[in-house]
């Protein structure tokens, strides 16, 4: 590999793990809206019992 | 003046319970030496690569049998209930770190005391030297110092004794940086001079890893 | 509204420090342009630093005060520090490839910094090897403070060690202060950029905490 392969290399794998790191995040907030939208459910459904 | 009684009232009780059964320091002698044996069918054709590596091979036993005595420093207490019995008594978390911590470093000596002597003996090598002791004793201080803390911690996970060479390893990184390089100068009989910085380093390693353990044990077995 | 200032800042300056590395700072003699791996280096180092830190504060705050919003900050510190360390660490292997011929060499600097990923390796297995929630974020505090405090004796004996036998100095070129300022920009661009995924993280670990919480409650009714 010529040697600015390297440093396109270089950059390219630190902002994948950026890029990476910052997806994983947005997942894990989506899964968590997810929780927020089924314990609003489950709450309206003990507010209908009661 | 009391500290200091409770503090060897626990070390003398682990070190009764060590005469009755030997299992700590038997076990760990063993493996010492068991080391020791594959590390001289690794590197012992060449008696010059031996005293290359002479320096390396022994702080590397040490860290792994420092791994098994530190094990051995909580784990038969929490299996026994009797982690909970010392800390109804009237003592302060502090003195189970310190009683614990100096029962540790005991067993440690011993086994260094014996393997260092079959080390030279096995591999030729000057390691009688007071250098040589001097570096021993800081760096496993700053073992048992680091250890007993991670041991107390480790035992109350659920992965026990698998946790604490995760992390007592990074952690000492430093001081077996130093006791390597330092032993390598005593094994090749240079003056102390040539090891200060090395010894300075072991030195305030164990200087910060007494205060700072001793300062957070309460932490780790309150319940 | 706050974090879409930052967000914005924190593209405006990402772009302002790609036209520094690439456009403004000259190109070293010796290494060429693979030398320009030094502006990604040098901050991803830093960021690791600084996260130990922030997870050094995070811990003692969390053992005195018991408020989970600090062992937020501290887990998230980690999270974000161990992806900095890690790319620390990728990046100076490429870079060591080029300059030394080799994907790793023992200097100080990748030395010290895999030291320091495996400390950080060592505050996630504990958290995850221990039972109840509470106990983990002590367990790890109890890591991330002790291991804080390690890292500077780590980075001194590394430091100590290596230079009895020196290797290839990073570049003997010298910094022209063009490249001083570039390096500049870039610590400040992934510092911000830092700051930025940092509160994301935070808000997160806090909305799962207190989803857990909510979830605990809804049992027990």
């Amino acid at each position: 590999m010529e040697s600015s392969g390297y440093l396109w290399t270089a950059f390219s794998l630190a902002w994948a793990l950026v890029f990476g790191y910052v997806l994983l995040l947005i997942n894990r907030q989506r899964g968590l809206r997810h929780d927020i939208e089924a314990l609003k459910a489950t709450l309206k459904e003990k507010e209908g019992r009661k | 003046m009391t500290f200091w009684r409770k503090v060897f009232t626990i070390t003398w009780k682990d070190a009764l319970s060590e005469m009755r059964t030997r299992e700590i320091i038997f076990t760990v002698l063993v493996f010492t030496l068991l080391i020791f044996v594959l590390f001289s069918f690794a590197f012992g054709s060449n008696p010059e690569t031996m005293s290359l590596v002479a320096p390396g091979l022994l702080w590397v036993t040490f860290a792994f049998s420092g791994v098994l005595s530190l094990n051995r420093a909580f784990i038969p207490e929490k299996e026994q209930g009797c982690l909970e019995g010392l800390m109804v008594c009237p003592v302060s978390r502090e003195v189970i770190y310190a009683g614990k911590m100096l029962s540790s470093l005991l067993f440690m000596l011993i086994i260094e005391a014996i393997a260092l002597p079959t080390f030279a003996f096995l591999f030729n090598l000057p390691v009688l030297s007071l250098q040589l002791i001097v570096i021993t004793i800081l760096t496993t201080i700053g073992f048992v110092a680091v250890g007993t803390l991670f041991s107390a911690l480790a035992v109350n996970t659920k992965a026990r004794e698998m946790v604490l060479p995760i992390l007592f390893f990074p952690i000492i990184a430093p001081i077996i940086i130093g006791a390597v390089n330092a032993s390598g100068s005593a094994l090749a009989g240079e003056p102390w001079q040539n090891m200060l910085s090395w010894l300075q380093i072991i030195a305030a390693f164990d200087v910060i890893f007494l205060v700072v353990p001793f300062l957070i044990f309460a932490f780790v077995i309150e319940e | 509204m706050k974090s879409k200032i930052l967000l914005w800042v924190s593209l405006l300056l990402m772009v302002f420090n790609f036209y520094m590395i690439f456009i403004y700072a000259p190109i070293e003699r010796e290494m060429g342009i693979v030398q320009k791996i030094f502006y990604l280096m040098v901050p991803a180092g830093w960021l690791a630093l600084l996260s130990f830190v922030i997870v050094l504060i995070g811990s003692i705050l969390y053992l005195v005060k018991r408020e989970s919003r600090w062992d937020a900050l501290a887990f998230s510190a980690a999270e974000t520090g161990i992806v900095f360390t890690t790319m620390t660490l990728i990046v100076g292997s490429t870079w060591a490839r080029p300059v030394w011929g080799v994907w790793w060499v023992w200097e100080p600097r990748l030395t010290a910094t895999l030291v320091l990923w495996l400390i950080y390796l060592a505050y996630f297995l504990v958290r995850s090897f221990t039972a109840e929630e509470s106990r983990a974020a002590r367990f790890s505090a109890i890591v991330g403070i002790v291991g804080a405090i390690d890292v500077p004796i780590v980075i001194l004996a590394i430091v100590v060690w290596r230079t009895q036998h020196p290797p290839a100095l990073i570049f003997q070129g010298g910094l022209a202060p063009e490249m001083l300022q570039a390096l500049m920009v870039s610590i400040a661009a992934f510092t911000v950029l830092y700051v930025l995924i940092l509160i994301q993280r935070v808000s997160l670990k806090n909305d799962a905490t207190e989803i857990a919480r909510l979830k605990g409650l809804l049992r027990e009714d």
